[in-house]
């Protein structure tokens, strides 16, 4: 991004004119869990959602245990064990920080 | 000063571009990207390129005022649904997102000027331009079936008024009568579409006329979830349902629509409903641009699903070769993130993420019996594949409340994506 800015200085003056809000992040990983969990987390339907207003509202902690339990088989599941196993530990926990930030 | 730098996309469009677009013609100076196509794919990548690129110009456009989705179809067919149901409208996309929808046809896209034409007679420039038209029909691949063949003979794999057509056509058939589903060769639009489609209709029936009977016409002696179905239709349909391998004759090798006959090797059949779904290759609109193969579908870069064969143009969705992922819904919204996210990387100088993608997809043997195949998938030599370990489909022999939850699911998974897509 540095590197486009610098590129530019004569017309910086106009894009901030233009300027627009900040960009979400880009966590591609994380957000196609959306399919199913809704935009953010906010399901709309029968699918657990996982943003604050969800009606089963979990913490981070609480929902990473859980990725790791359907990863592991701990917990029993639908179809949540067969997705969960396709990320790592590390993968998981990174999706629940996207989605609780 | 401080927050611009990622969207100071005026590289993009030069120093005269940024100027114009500053004229009080209210648009911003950002850049510019089309997507041709308003269903899974082309939804969900107009809302989460701005979503991540938030000063991007998105134009959005579709053949039609709003999408009529194929997930849910079959529950319309079999009278569960009206058609209301799976109408999408594109007005959040406009009104919340702030995306510009047009109703138009895109008739040319020139790779050269980076020109989209429609047949309204409108041109847009495009920086980066996503097409994601799904599929069309092959007419003439088999033999008889044409567009005529279709008034008289649906297809009812895209949904609208071929949706209609074939369920009045079941609903008006007599008690007794036999519906013919043809199904077609791989790759396909929705592998477990066919077999969904026999199971709602035979829950119709069942209810309705039970004295009919299905009959699956296929050119294939495997299909998606085949175990879970055919346990499925023990249960609740073995006297209505009756599949026939290609290995048995199945295979349709021609029909008469006028005649009402599907022929196989071996026989003629003359149903009282035929549902003809025929080969299938990319939208009309990807084929006239130079980005199929000689498959008929479009090989994309698996990384970011730019297009081997066009720069700066993203193919999407059923059109799209993507590897182990099926041609459905939840793959064209999962890859549509993809390629948004990408495309944001690539617009502001970035390397575009690591791919990673999902799709799960419900099928329905009745309104309290679902089924499920998942998977996970990444770039793997080159390639999209599955991640080893992970998807796969439900088990069997599982219990009525297990797959009576898959089923709640299923409407769950329908409520959710089409917020995600077009909400
Ligand atoms: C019976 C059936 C059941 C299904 N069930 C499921 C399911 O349960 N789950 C699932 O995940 N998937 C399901 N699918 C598959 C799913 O419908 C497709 O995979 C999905 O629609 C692909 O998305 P797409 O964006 O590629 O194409 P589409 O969703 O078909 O969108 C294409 C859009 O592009 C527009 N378009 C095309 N050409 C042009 C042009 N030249 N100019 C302007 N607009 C154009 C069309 O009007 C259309 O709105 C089912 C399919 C069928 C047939």
């Amino acid at each position: 991004m540095k590197r486009s800015l610098a590129a530019i200085p004569a017309i910086l003056g106009l894009a901030i004119l233009a300027a627009p809000a900040e960009a979400g992040p880009i966590n591609v990983m994380a957000d196609a869990c959306s399919g199913c969990h809704g935009t953010d987390g906010q399901s709309v339907g029968a699918m657990p959602g996982f943003d604050a207003k969800a009606a089963d509202a979990k913490s981070a902690a609480e929902l990473k245990k859980l990725l790791r339990d359907y990863r592991s088989g701990a917990r029993e599941a639908t179809v949540m064990g067969r997705i969960a196993k396709g990320y790592t530990e590390a993968q998981l926990d990174a999706i629940v920080d996207h989605f609780k930030k | 000063m401080i927050n611009i730098s990622r969207r100071t996309f005026t590289g993009f469009v030069g120093a005269a571009g940024a100027l114009s677009a500053l004229g009080l013609s209210g648009c911003g100076g950002g850049p510019r990207i089309v997507v041709v196509g308003g269903g899974f794919g082309g939804a969900t990548a107009a809302k989460y390129v701005k979503r991540y690129l938030p000063s991007a110009n998105v134009v959005l456009i579709d053949a039609d005022k709003s999408h009529f989705t194929c997930p849910f179809s079959n529950t319309v067919i079999a009278g569960m649904n009206d058609m209301a149901f799976i109408e999408r409208k594109f007005d959040a996309l406009a009104n919340k997102h702030g995306i510009t929808v047009v109703t138009d046809l895109v008739v040319g896209i020139d790779p050269v000027s980076k020109a989209v034409k429609t047949k309204g007679g409108n041109t847009f420039n495009y920086d980066k331009l996503v097409v994601s038209p799904g599929i069309d029909l092959k007419w003439g691949a088999l033999a008889g079936y044409d567009q005529a063949a279709a008034e008289i003979m649906p297809h009812a794999w895209k949904a609208g008024p071929q949706t209609m057509l074939l369920r009045k056509q079941i609903e008006a058939m007599p008690n007794g009568g036999v519906v013919a589903i043809s199904a077609p060769g791989n790759p396909f639009r929705c592998p477990p579409g066919p077999y969904e489609r026999a199971s709602l209709i035979a829950n119709y029936l069942k209810r309705n006329k039970p004295k009919s009977k299905i009959l699956i016409l296929d050119s294939k002696d495997a299909f998606a979830k085949d175990k879970l179905f055919k346990e499925g239709w023990e249960k609740m349909y073995d006297d209505i349902i009756e599949w026939v391998p290609a290995a048995k004759n199945g295979k349709v090798t021609r029909v008469d629509a006028k005649a009402g006959v599907l022929e196989t090797d071996f026989e003629k059949i003359k149903p009282a409903v035929a549902n003809v779904i025929p080969p299938q290759s990319a939208g009309a609109i990807a084929i006239s641009t130079g980005l199929t193969d000689k498959s008929g579908f479009c090989p994309v870069n698996p990384n970011t699903f730019e297009s081997t064969l066009v720069k700066d143009v993203f193919v999407i969705g059923d059109s799209c070769i993507a590897g182990d992922m099926p041609k459905s819904g939840y793959s064209a919204s999962s890859q549509a993130k993809v390629a948004a996210g990408a495309i944001a990387a690539m617009v502001m100088g970035d390397k575009p993420a690591p791919m990673s993608a999902i799709n799960t997809c419900y099928s329905l043997l009745a309104p309290d019996y679902g089924i499920s195949v998942a998977g996970v998938y990444s770039v793997q030599d080159g390639k999209i594949a599955a991640i080893k370990g992970s998807g796969g489909v439900s088990p069997m022999g599982a219990p009525y409340q297990f797959r009576k939850k898959e089923a709640d699911f299923a409407g769950g998974w329908y409520a959710s994506i089409s917020q995600d897509s077009w909400g």
